[in-house]
């Protein structure tokens, strides 16, 4: 074989290792769109029409509580939006702005349910004692680790701890299962 | 009040708050040693199909669109296939859709221009949408509660246990009926009770402190509630006085119905930022306008709790602001799209005029001798609501004091004042109003009489009322201190006066009292007054007027004539004769009965002076006040 015609594979096969993955990935996701882009005109009218004629039960919905909390702080703290909007060309002061109330809003979402509260009252910077017998998932001993307990240390993080856990119950369809915030339309 | 009836099957004593933007349940089990009062978790939908648990239900209903129902979205625990929503999400959706959210339904039943049994809510929206009467609005939150509350509790039905249900001191026998009856379409039982909001935020202290209100309060002491909620202010008296060596609270007085409270606060202060916006060239479109009023309500707790701080401390310190030395605050209207902070507007506004605004604006000093500024008859009334022309609460105190004084132009003093209601969250609020009333009432420190106080120990405002109502079921069955005072109000029945018509001239129309103010339940009276002659067989109807500052008038005395703020008149009175048995006349003779039933309803009949015959008088559907 030519040494042209070698490289030239060898070539070939490079550009495929390297944009192969891609490429895939690109056409996956035209596709999805596709089919998202077709799915408001098509698939929402659609619903009741595509239900079966007879009373059967309906699919149980593929539903998640992380959903229901995502959509907790999207509802009451704009919390989606704001991660998922790109800061890039916005001022620190404008960025500040909206801040200040996702922020305050994010807060009284993980305090009304979690109640989000310190685990050690003591002062960060203040030494502790850690008894024998402590539950590794409520401790972390981080340094110089050796010996038994009880371990005398420096606190470093005083811990979060959710005191009780009130997550809304989700009562939506199978269509609805992962919506974090559903699209608005303003009707004049 | 002697017996109160005994309830073999009751579990619990439950205490119903039906408020104007919130309701709460507070209960507390019947064979517990101590009153131990609790809130009830208050299942309701915060968004479409999901559903959280909060201690307050929002008093607002969603009218669904058909096209929305279905899917489950506004099911609850206890139903499904609802085509209205109450609670949080209904109150998110009235800032989105006002024509299909009802709100302040509370504030309608007492207003006795409309007829509060027609669909008439929300106010002026569209006739596609099926509306609903404020009684029937106040009935779904009610009935949402006892839902919550059967789920919970499925051995202790509602039906069957105390129930005490709170209702603004300044409702008239009207209001409280129609309250009444919706309580009774939801569930509630036939005893159920019917307590005075600011009473029961005095219960809510009295639970609190216990046998200690001894040394707060003394002999002579006058105690002002201030109630000040989202969207009305209650004001009511109550002094302590001596009854065979014990120490009792006597309610004495109560405020006229005042459509003044913290929203009007709130939109103060986003009417006046929007000017700020606008000043930049930012025109807020509706929906932002919302979410601007939004904005304010948090600044105003923000910026008044940081005001309290400084006031204080006496002197403005950047340690109590917070840490933030700028006298600036920035307040933002977060973007409506997906796009947050693209979307952001922001503009600043100084703390010196938003303390103006709010504090100068609600509760600026005054003389005691002030009157608040009359109400315009053809007014601003956006809702439909006889909204206050003068928002300065201060000013209606002045009045309020002024007219139950112990003569003319000479202010009753109140010695403690008790606050409640989420306004009074804000130190700098309570501060200002001690103040103003210590200008008033200056202390004497040589004589050793100190200005107005308040009163101290903890305060939960939000749910004090429940509290209190829970608290007061409690007193009332196991025995405990008892708040007396009987009728509010003194109340009237209109009577033509005989005589000589003059065209084109009504005949003149003179006030009978018929039950005195300060009548006790559990009690009735005849009233004597003249034969009054009724048509058998035919409807006759009375005019009906209610007075909260004539305090001497008896049953039987006649006025011909009194000032316009003395008499309100309200919904008029009817009954149909039947005929008599044995009688010829086609009319018949009667004199008033009145009567106030244990459970503070009251009642007037019409008594034969011939035999034995009477007719209860009901309140009349008005017909002339359909929506307008």
């Amino acid at each position: 074989m030519d040494q042209l015609q070698i490289l030239g594979i060898v070539n070939v096969v490079l550009f495929l290792i390297v944009l192969g993955w891609p490429v895939a990935s690109i056409l996956r996701k035209w596709k999805a769109n596709k089919i998202a882009a077709e799915k408001p005109q098509a698939k929402i009218p659609d619903k009741t029409e595509t239900k079966p004629p007879t009373a059967k039960q309906p699919p149980k919905p593929a539903h998640s509580e992380a959903i229901t909390l995502l959509a907790t702080l999207q509802r009451e703290a704009r919390f989606v939006d704001f991660i998922k909007e790109p800061l890039d060309g916005y001022s620190d002061a404008q960025i500040g702005a909206a801040v200040r109330d996702v922020h305050r809003d994010c807060a009284k979402v993980l305090d009304r349910l979690f109640a989000i509260q310190p685990m050690v009252d003591q002062e960060e910077g203040s030494s502790v004692e850690v008894s024998a017998g402590f539950d590794a998932g409520r401790f972390r001993l981080t340094g110089n680790v050796v010996g038994d307990p009880p371990f005398h240390g420096r606190l470093v993080h005083h811990g979060w701890e959710a005191a009780e856990i009130q997550l809304p119950a989700w009562s939506g369809t199978q269509f609805s299962a992962r919506v974090v915030a559903p699209v608005e339309v303003e009707l004049a | 009040m002697s017996t109160s009836r005994e309830n073999e099957t009751a579990k619990f004593i439950l205490g119903f708050d039906l408020g104007t933007t919130n309701s709460v349940l507070a209960y507390a089990p019947l064979d517990a040693e101590n009153p131990q009062v609790e809130l009830l978790a208050l299942p309701q939908l915060v968004s479409s199909g999901t559903v959280e648990s909060r201690t307050m239900l929002a008093s607002f209903t969603y009218l669904a669109n058909p096209n929305e129902v279905g899917g489950g979205v506004l099911d609850l625990p206890w139903t499904k296939q609802r085509d209205f929503a109450v609670g949080e999400y209904a109150r998110r959706q009235g800032a989105v859709v006002p024509d299909r959210t009802v709100g302040a339904a509370k504030s309608w039943l007492a207003y006795s221009r409309v007829d509060r049994h027609q669909p008439i809510l929300p106010w002026g929206a569209a006739e596609s949408v099926a509306k609903i009467s404020p009684v029937t609005a106040s009935q779904r939150y009610l009935e949402h509660i006892v839902a919550a509350w059967q789920e919970l509790h499925p051995e202790a039905p509602v039906a069957e246990q105390l129930v005490v249900l709170t209702v603004p001191a300044s409702f008239d026998a009207s209001a409280r009926e129609l309250t009444r009856e919706a309580a009774l379409a939801a569930g509630l039982p036939h005893d159920l009770v019917l307590l005075e909001e600011p009473q029961a935020a005095v219960y809510a202290w009295l639970a609190d402190r216990g046998d200690r209100w001894r040394r707060a309060l003394k002999l002579g002491d006058t105690l002002l509630v201030c109630d000040v909620g989202g969207g009305t202010t209650d004001l009511t008296l109550v002094t302590v006085a001596d009854d065979s060596g014990e120490l009792v609270l006597r309610r004495m007085a109560v405020g006229n119905h005042l459509l003044v409270g913290g929203d009007n606060m709130d939109l103060a202060l986003a009417h006046f930022v929007a000017g700020r916006f606008a000043e930049k060239g930012t025109k807020l479109d509706p929906w932002q306008s919302v979410a601007l009023w939004h904005s304010c309500r948090n600044a105003k707790e923000t910026l008044l709790a940081a005001e309290g701080a400084e006031v204080r401390r006496g002197s403005p310190d950047p340690a109590a602001t917070g840490g933030a030395t700028s006298d600036q605050y920035p307040i933002s209207v977060l973007g409506r799209g997906s796009r947050l902070i693209g979307g952001t507007v922001t503009t600043e506004v100084d703390r010196l005029s938003v303390g103006q605004i709010l504090v100068d604006g609600f509760f600026p000093h005054c003389k005691v001798s002030d009157r608040p500024a009359r109400r315009v008859a053809s007014g601003f009334r956006e809702l439909g609501l006889p909204y206050e022309t003068d928002t300065a609460i201060t000013r209606h105190l002045a009045a309020f004091l002024q007219a139950h004084g112990p003569a003319p132009d000479q202010p009753i003093r109140p010695t403690h004042v008790l606050f409640n209601g989420g306004v009074f969250k804000a130190d700098i609020l309570r501060h200002r109003l001690l103040e103003v009333l210590g200008e008033w009432f200056s202390g004497d420190t040589q004589a050793g009489i100190p200005s107005p106080q308040m009163l101290g120990g903890s305060h939960d405002l939000d749910h004090a009322v429940a509290r209190g109502a829970a608290y007061y079921g409690w007193a009332k069955h196991r025995g405990g201190l008892r708040i007396r005072g009987g009728t509010a109000r003194a109340y009237y029945v209109g009577i033509e006066t005989a005589g000589l018509a003059v065209p084109g001239a009504p005949r003149p129309l003179k006030a009978l009292c018929v039950v005195p103010n300060g009548m006790e339940e559990g009690t009735e009276t005849d009233v004597p007054s003249d034969e009054i002659g009724l048509v058998v067989g035919e409807p006759a109807q009375f005019r009906f007027f209610s007075s909260s500052t004539r305090k001497s008038d008896r049953p039987g005395e006649l006025l011909s004539s009194w000032s316009l703020d003395e008499l309100d008149e309200t919904d008029s009175l009817e009954t149909t004769l039947s005929a008599v048995e044995g009688a010829e006349d086609d009319y018949a003779a009667v004199r008033f009965r009145s009567r106030i039933t244990e459970l503070g309803v009251l009642e007037l009949w019409c008594v034969s002076t011939k035999n034995n015959s009477r007719w209860k008088l009901e309140f009349s559907v008005r017909e002339d006040a359909g929506p307008e």
